[in-house]
């Protein structure tokens, strides 16, 4: 009977540890980045575009533009593609063609993202600076946001695509076939029924993927030129916070207030998970209660 | 009757019309998402075919390595295997009896297990980045430096939250008749866990733990401050280690081309851990599939 | 003038894959009557009924040889429209499958399709078809509520009424009233009942009792054969078959 106690004392703390791990990063990180805050004030880092940390501007709002066009590039980008080709794959396709393409999939989800940075390098940041850029008389080294955006999409369609394509398969045959039976054509199947029934978890994919496209750092610092300036078109260059930190941290011991800025960035990262998580929580609570 | 009969005569082309273009955005969206697919994998094969010799896999760095003389990445090769079977081993560890705990011994929808659950949410959505940053705060407190350990306890918190919300699926997914058949047969919850329902599991942990370690093999980011980099063999827990994401990042940065075509070689090499790691996942997962019970 | 709501089967085979389960089927539905399909489980029922309105066509191995013929058109001739064939026959699956929307979007989802989007037109189409469901009186103050908090047997009925929201010619059902308890399983038959005369309706069932109670004809299917049909006083009370007379007198099932 002890024993059992102590295994229950010993997978109770394990149980715990995720919950005390999300709140010891979250103290972590806001005591290391008070000294800038009390320093600074809250607007001024968010909202001030001067980045000279060696004069002591320490204005993140470049950064974060940076990420927000970056983010939101990739996913205006890969959501309909993903979303589309996962009906095709669920709703159209021949089995044969879904046993050829799902580990293909699978593969690609798993793909380390110094290989998407790679890729990006090799082929869409010459081909962004080569015929697409000067299409828009616009002329630089390919190194931009656009291709940041490009590489994310492509690395966040793969996770997309197979959770959507899970969710559409999970709506019920016979759901469809009342709407076929009703002279329905195949679009308005899908469109009316499928996608309706499936909407929750064809938000919750998308989110995952935004979620995802958000915090990557090496793919995208690779590509996206890490030029610390609020960004004008898709073709400038630009400098997210992951990228920040990635390019910075650890090396910034000698210059007072760098070392507490980071923190902050690392911390602001944190905070934006952390809201949309809740977020997407309540929204799916608020589903489950409806049903 | 024959007014909705009109329309629908009238109706029809229009809607025809809009289900074949549906089809064909579909379809092609699909065809889109295959060529760019083919097009990476091409890629990086063919780019790193030049610089794909055997001793990039069987030598680690020789002297002027950097500047393009002889040598391989078998440091990083060896320094990742290293990393990610360390951090997969402290993350189950960890996850392991937490997921037990949450699908034995709570309540299904009790305040506890949606904390805990939502949590493991929360984790799994921070970026790898800032889990980079808390192992350095780590590495600081407990005056360690950039080594094996540090990045192994940093991938490891990485990979927890993706371990234990697989874990906790495949868990979850065990019939509630099993696990109370067994409690009638007298068996402690304990027993039961570890007996039937792990049993029952073992195929999706198995997949559980193969994801885990491909997140780990893959994560750069995580381990850019806290595993430093080296060009020997790791020998010592408390010695920094090479990765291969890091071999490839830092070798692409060279201006030498010969050296880049490494990272390229460097580059397929990962590549093919990871196809080989997601084989065996589809190997496992085929098999628990076919030992489901409807 | 075609004559609307007749059905004929002609060597009508079925195949899934390798394996044939309907075999050289030849049938004559009597338009305007209730005709039960009768037969032990795994015997082709299910597969006969999705042949009536091409619904085979989206089970990839399936494949059809022989004719389907409604209104004096095979129904599998090439460039026949598969949604108007659809449109001409209402179906009741085995458990009611709701669209995800609400009550009153239900049962106009199928005039909608047809372009029909005049509030003034579809109002009292809905409460036409909703009281021939018998369903009007129980839902008439909560239209708009989503179609999923019906009882099951409200379900069912709505399903019905959607299916007629379309005026079809014939009413197909797959057990029907499987999912549902003896009250509401008794409502249904009513209704269906009540419909016969202004429809055609093809049911199939497992259950014997309901065949008795329903059918002017009875098909009794036995391993993808067509072993018998005719009025239900002949089939049911003196088969001619002896694997009818064995399934009817509870010796295979």
């Amino acid at each position: 009977m002890k024993k059992e106690k102590v295994r229950r004392l010993i997978s109770a703390s394990a149980m715990l540890f995720p919950l005390l791990l999300t709140v010891a990063i979250l103290t972590s990180l806001v005591l290391k980045a008070l000294p800038i805050i009390s320093l600074k004030s809250l607007p001024t880092l968010i909202f001030s575009s001067a980045w000279q940390p060696q004069k002591g501007h320490f204005g993140l709002w470049p950064f974060i533009l940076g990420t927000l066009w970056v983010t939101i590039t990739a996913f205006i980008l890969a959501a309909p593609v993903a979303i589309f080709t996962s009906i095709y794959l669920a709703e159209y396709a021949p089995g044969k063609l879904k046993k050829i393409l799902a580990p293909g999939l699978d593969l690609l989800a798993g793909l380390p993202s110094v290989i998407y940075g790679l890729w990006g390098i090799l082929l869409i940041v010459p081909f962004i600076s080569k015929y697409l850029a000067p299409l828009f008389s616009s002329y630089g080294s390919g190194y931009s946001i656009l291709a940041a955006g490009i590489v994310l999409a492509v690395m966040i369609l793969p996770t997309i695509i197979n959770i959507s394509v899970e969710v559409l398969n999970s709506v019920p045959t016979e759901l469809k076939e009342a709407a076929l039976a009703l002279g329905a054509t195949k679009f308005e199947v899908i469109y009316y029924v499928a996608m309706k029934k499936a909407r929750p978890g064809l938000i919750a994919a998308c989110a995952l993927g935004l979620s995802r496209a958000f915090g990557e750092t090496i793919a995208v610092m690779m590509v996206v030129g890490n030029v610390p300036e609020v960004p004008h078109t898709l073709f400038s260059p630009a400098y997210p916070l992951p990228a920040l930190l990635a390019n910075n941290y650890g090396e910034m011991l000698s210059i007072p207030g760098y070392d507490s800025i980071l923190n902050f960035a690392a911390l602001l990262l944190l905070l934006i998970v952390l809201i949309f998580s809740l977020m997407s929580r309540l929204y799916l609570n608020r589903l489950k209660r409806r049903s | 009757m024959d007014t909705a009969w009109e329309k629908a005569k009238f109706k029809r082309p229009k809607r025809k019309i809009i289900d074949s273009l549906f089809r064909l955005a579909a379809f092609s969206s699909a065809v889109l998402v295959v060529v760019i697919l083919t097009l990476i994998l091409m890629t990086i094969l063919i780019r790193s075919l030049p610089a794909l010799k055997l001793s990039m896999i069987i030598r680690t760095p020789g002297t002027g390595y950097y500047l393009g003389h002889e040598g391989g990445i078998l440091n990083a090769i060896v320094g990742s295997l290293e990393l990610i079977s360390g951090a997969t081993l402290i993350a189950f560890i960890i996850a392991l009896p937490g997921v037990i705990y949450l699908n034995t011994y709570l309540k299904k929808n009790s305040p506890f297990s949606e904390a805990v659950r939502f949590s493991l949410d929360v984790l799994w959505g921070i970026p790898s980045i800032v889990y980079g940053v808390f192992g350095f705060l780590l590495m600081l407190a407990w005056h360690l430096r950039a080594s094996l350990l540090a990045g192994m306890v940093t991938v490891a918190l990485v990979e927890l939250p993706i371990l234990s919300r697989a874990m906790d699926e495949t868990i979850r997914m065990v019939p509630s008749e099993i696990k109370e058949a067994a409690y009638s047969l007298g068996a402690s919850r304990w027993q039961t866990a570890i007996r039937v329902i792990l049993r029952q599991a073992f195929p999706g942990i198995i997949t559980a733990v193969l994801i885990a370690l491909g997140r780990g093999l893959g994560d750069a980011a995580s381990v850019l401050f806290t595993a430093g980099y080296t060009d020997r063999l790791t020998t010592s827990l408390f010695q920094p280690v090479a990765t291969l994401p890091l071999a490839i990042f830092f070798q692409l940065n060279s201006p030498y081309p010969e050296v880049q075509q490494r990272a390229y070689a460097s580059a397929a090499i990962l590549t093919f851990l990871i196809l080989l790691i997601s084989l065996v996942i589809r190997f496992f997962s085929r098999k628990l599939s076919r030992h489901k019970i409807k | 003038m075609v004559e609307r709501g007749r059905l004929s089967l002609r060597n009508l085979n079925v195949y899934y894959g390798r394996n044939q389960v309907l075999k050289n089927i030849n049938l004559d539905i009597p338009k305007n009557s209730l005709t039960v399909i009768i037969g032990p489980s795994g015997c082709g029922k299910t597969t006969l009924l999705k042949c009536f309105n091409r619904l085979l066509d989206e089970i990839e191995e399936a494949r059809v040889e022989g004719q389907v013929i409604v209104d004096d058109q095979n129904i599998y001739d090439p460039g026949v429209e598969v949604t108007l064939i659809r449109k001409k026959m209402g179906l009741l699956s085995q458990r009611p499958q709701v669209l995800p929307m609400s009550i009153y979007d239900n049962v106009a989802f199928g005039p909608r399709l047809l372009g029909q989007k005049d509030k003034s037109y579809l109002n009292p189409l809905v409460e036409k078809y909703l009281r021939l469901a018998g369903l009007w009186e129980e839902v008439k103050n909560r239209l708009n509520e989503p179609a999923n908090r019906l009882s099951i047997g409200q379900q069912q009925r709505l399903c019905l009424a959607r299916g007629l929201a379309v005026e079809p010619e014939i009413i197909l059902g797959d057990e029907p009233t499987s999912a549902l308890d003896p009250q509401s399983s008794r409502n249904v038959e009513a209704h269906l009942l009540s419909l016969k005369t202004n429809y055609t309706i093809v049911l199939v069932t497992h259950i014997l009792r309901q065949a008795k109670r329903l059918a002017d004809y009875v098909a009794f299917l036995y391993l993808g054969e067509l072993i018998e049909f005719g009025p239900a006083s002949e089939v049911l009370v003196s088969p001619r078959d002896p694997r009818t007379r064995a399934y009817i007198t509870g010796e295979i099932s």
